[in-house]
């Protein structure tokens, strides 16, 4: 409850606060979400599963951000790198849509 | 790594081992989550999901903002290049529209114009439409002994072609007026000698006659004077032809354009191909 009360609180500072992303932020921020939706996505799948625990949460989501944004900038520095955030992208994609076949089995038995 | 690392296997094996009582023990666990409590895991998972609900709202409208500012150096060359190349491509097609629109719409439209009325003008001087005027002869024909007949006419008006006769009108003089054209016919209106004249296109026509003739004057004046030519005829038949040069010569009677009921224009390269 209070995980979704902080992302709707979330969103609407980012829409009302209008911030601008640093230049430097910019080629990671989309693979930043991509990654840290696919680790919330995971930890709901956890909690149904009854073995959520915070802190593997905490640093899941952590290291799948900072993982993510590493793999994009060896790309970038590489000259792949939008190949390279496209197959992560695919990879995340993946991982969300098998996490929430797992999460609808639980709450629809279907 | 992940969360989702983490849980998977045990998550997959569980709901197969156990498919029947899963479901309502995950609903019961997310309705016991979903009553807010301060506990540790509460707060860090608000947390997180707050950061993520930040960044995704601020990269959504930076997205919708910035459009080409967020992408990356090869991106941008990749589209610079499409671009550049997609406005050579226009530029060349805007060439060839705007030469299509000089040619049709151009100073070449009303030179095509000019030509097609000029030869309208000049057709219908031969098609005897239009008042025709210039330089040319009057040839008085008196027909004393009544013996000039249609073919006496026809033999002068041939002279007169030949000799390069542009525009001709056969008259009787203060009578009727008939514009010559290719299909002008002669018939002797009454018995020949009789001097009842000459029926030229249903026209009777009483001598004397008049040609009005436009051609050049000296070249149509000596086609009518050659030793055996169109006045030696006339002479020996006891009448008499008076050639005058004029300089400008009004020929005013026309004819209605004829409109052919059969006869369609053939298509040119239809005619080509028939021919080859």
């Amino acid at each position: 409850m209070i995980a979704a009360l902080g992302l709707v609180l979330g969103i609407i500072a980012g829409l009302f606060l209008e911030p601008t992303v640093p230049t430097w932020l910019q080629p990671y921020l989309p693979i930043a979400v991509v990654a840290a939706l696919d680790a919330v996505f995971g930890g709901l799948r956890a909690l149904l599963d009854g073995i959520f625990d915070d802190r593997v949460f905490v640093v899941s989501f952590v290291a799948n951000v900072v993982v993510a944004a590493l793999i994009v900038y060896l790309g970038d520095q590489l000259g792949v790198g939008s190949q390279l955030s496209t197959g992560v992208v695919v990879v995340l994609g993946i991982r969300i849509f098998s996490n929430a076949a797992a999460i609808r089995r639980h709450l629809f038995r279907a | 790594m992940t969360a989702g690392d983490d849980v998977e296997r045990p998550g997959r094996a569980g709901e197969e081992a156990t498919a029947g009582p899963e479901p309502v023990r995950g609903r019961a666990r997310l309705r016991s989550a979903m009553h807010p409590r301060a506990t540790r895991a509460q707060g860090v998972a608000a947390l997180l999901c707050g950061v993520l609900g930040f960044a995704a709202a601020v990269q959504v409208r930076s997205t919708q903002d910035e459009g080409l500012a967020g992408l990356r150096q090869t991106d941008l060359v990749r589209i610079l290049d499409d671009v550049s190349e997609r406005g050579a491509r226009l530029q060349a097609e805007a060439r060839d529209l705007q030469e299509t629109r000089d040619r049709v719409a151009g100073n070449d439209r009303v030179a095509a114009l000019d030509e097609a009325r000029d030869r309208a003008r000049v057709l219908g001087i031969l098609a005897g439409t239009v008042p025709a005027r210039g330089p040319g002869i009057e040839l008085t024909v008196t027909d004393a002994a009544g013996q000039v007949g249609s073919e006496v006419l026809l033999d002068t008006l041939q002279e007169l072609r030949d000799a390069g006769a542009e525009a001709i009108e056969i008259s009787s003089v203060g009578g009727p007026a008939v514009r010559v054209v290719a299909s002008t016919s002669f018939v002797d209106a009454g018995q020949p000698g009789s001097g009842a004249g000459v029926e030229v296109d249903g026209t009777l026509l009483a001598p004397l006659y008049r040609f009005l003739v436009i051609g050049d004057p000296s070249t149509l004046q000596t086609a009518l004077e050659i030793p055996g030519g169109v006045l030696e005829v006339l002479d020996q038949r006891g009448a008499q032809g008076v050639v005058t040069q004029e300089q400008s010569v009004d020929i005013t009677s026309l004819r209605v354009t004829p409109s052919p009921r059969y006869a369609r224009p053939a298509e040119a390269d239809q005619g080509s191909a028939d021919d080859g």
